[in-house]
């Protein structure tokens, strides 16, 4: 009864323990991270808006290839996580400074084109990357 | 020639320290080797921790993934679960709240897999975020090869550590 009391005694204290660095960490990443969604509000922009920028945009197509072609955005580019390797240098040859990428995926709630924003931030260290809201879903509604 | 009672009671003697002796190196190596296992899995959980702390957005990105938590909860994950990995790993290496640090490891390995399992099966392509970037390219056998092996050893440490010493090591051995 004892051994038992003892054990749940210690996983509670390190459990407790762990919050202290966690919490640091939160108030710490607190302007890197949202707590709301998963993308930051800066990093988002809608359709509307993305098409002010009229040619200065690079749409980014992250949906599998069999979905990019089927139909993509008049002019996409597709960069997906599956063939990353062999589609970024293509990206890259057509890409240029003061550019702005706008990628998407499906819908609002896919993940795929907060994952080639994120690399190509971090990996190919662009600066102007941004996720389209709604994805294709919301382009096809605009465009209807 | 017949051996006197007092020579068959020396060479018992000779014998049971021969046994005590044998069973001491016995002991003393497989506590050793459970050192070795201690140490291994702590590493693995420290690194594991560290790669994700110094990460939390990916992290959090990566929980997001599985689609099981909303997204505030998988940032909660993304700060907490790997300092309790890190805290248990040192917890390994200290022997301090060793039982409680082994039952925490425990669940956790045995949820990452269960996750990773149930993802695979709704169709879920996803990199597991184990490891950060490390594990990006990880196939779905060698996750969950890597995990069972994990959880391989730390019942190796259950089994062997029943009574360990720890912060309340008295108690806690003379109890069990």
């Amino acid at each position: 009864m004892f051994v038992k009391f003892s054990l749940v005694r210690q996983a509670v204290i390190l459990a407790a323990l762990a919050i202290l660095p966690g919490t640091g960490e939160a108030i710490y990443f607190r302007d890197k991270i949202s707590w709301r969604s998963a993308i930051l509000p800066s990093e988002l922009v809608t359709v509307d808006q993305a098409r002010t920028w009229g040619g200065n945009v690079i749409w980014v197509d992250a949906r599998p290839d069999e979905e990019f072609a089927r139909d993509h955005v008049s002019g996409a580019l597709s960069l997906n996580e599956d063939r990353w390797n062999e589609l970024l240098p293509q990206f890259l040859a057509v890409w240029s400074p003061g550019k702005q990428v706008v990628v998407y995926c499906s819908s609002l709630s896919c993940n795929a084109s907060r994952e080639v924003a994120r690399r190509l931030r971090k990996e190919a260290q662009l600066s102007d990357v941004f996720v389209l809201e709604g994805g294709w879903e919301g382009w096809l509604k605009k465009n209807r | 020639m017949k051996q006197t009672p007092n020579a068959q009671l020396s060479t018992s003697n000779v014998q049971l320290s021969g046994d005590a002796s044998t069973s001491n190196i016995k002991n003393r190596t497989s506590n050793i080797l459970r050192r070795i296992v201690d140490l291994i899995v702590a590493g693995i959980f420290i690194y594991a921790g560290a790669i994700k702390a110094l990460d939390p957005v990916q992290f959090a990105s990566d929980i997001d993934n599985y689609k099981i938590f909303p997204w505030p909860i998988s940032v909660a994950l993304a700060f907490y679960l790997p300092w309790l990995e890190i805290f248990c790993g040192f917890a390994l290496i200290v022997r301090l709240l060793y039982r409680g640090a082994l039952s925490i490891l425990t669940m956790l390995i045995l949820t990452f897999t269960l996750v990773t399992i149930a993802a695979k099966v709704r169709g879920l392509d996803i990199t597991c975020g184990c490891f950060g970037h490390a594990s990006q390219n990880w196939s779905f056998p060698s996750h969950l090869v890597t995990n069972l092996a994990i959880l391989a050893a730390l019942v190796v440490l259950w089994v062997s550590n029943r009574s360990p010493k720890s912060l309340w090591g008295r108690r806690s051995a003379s109890a069990s």
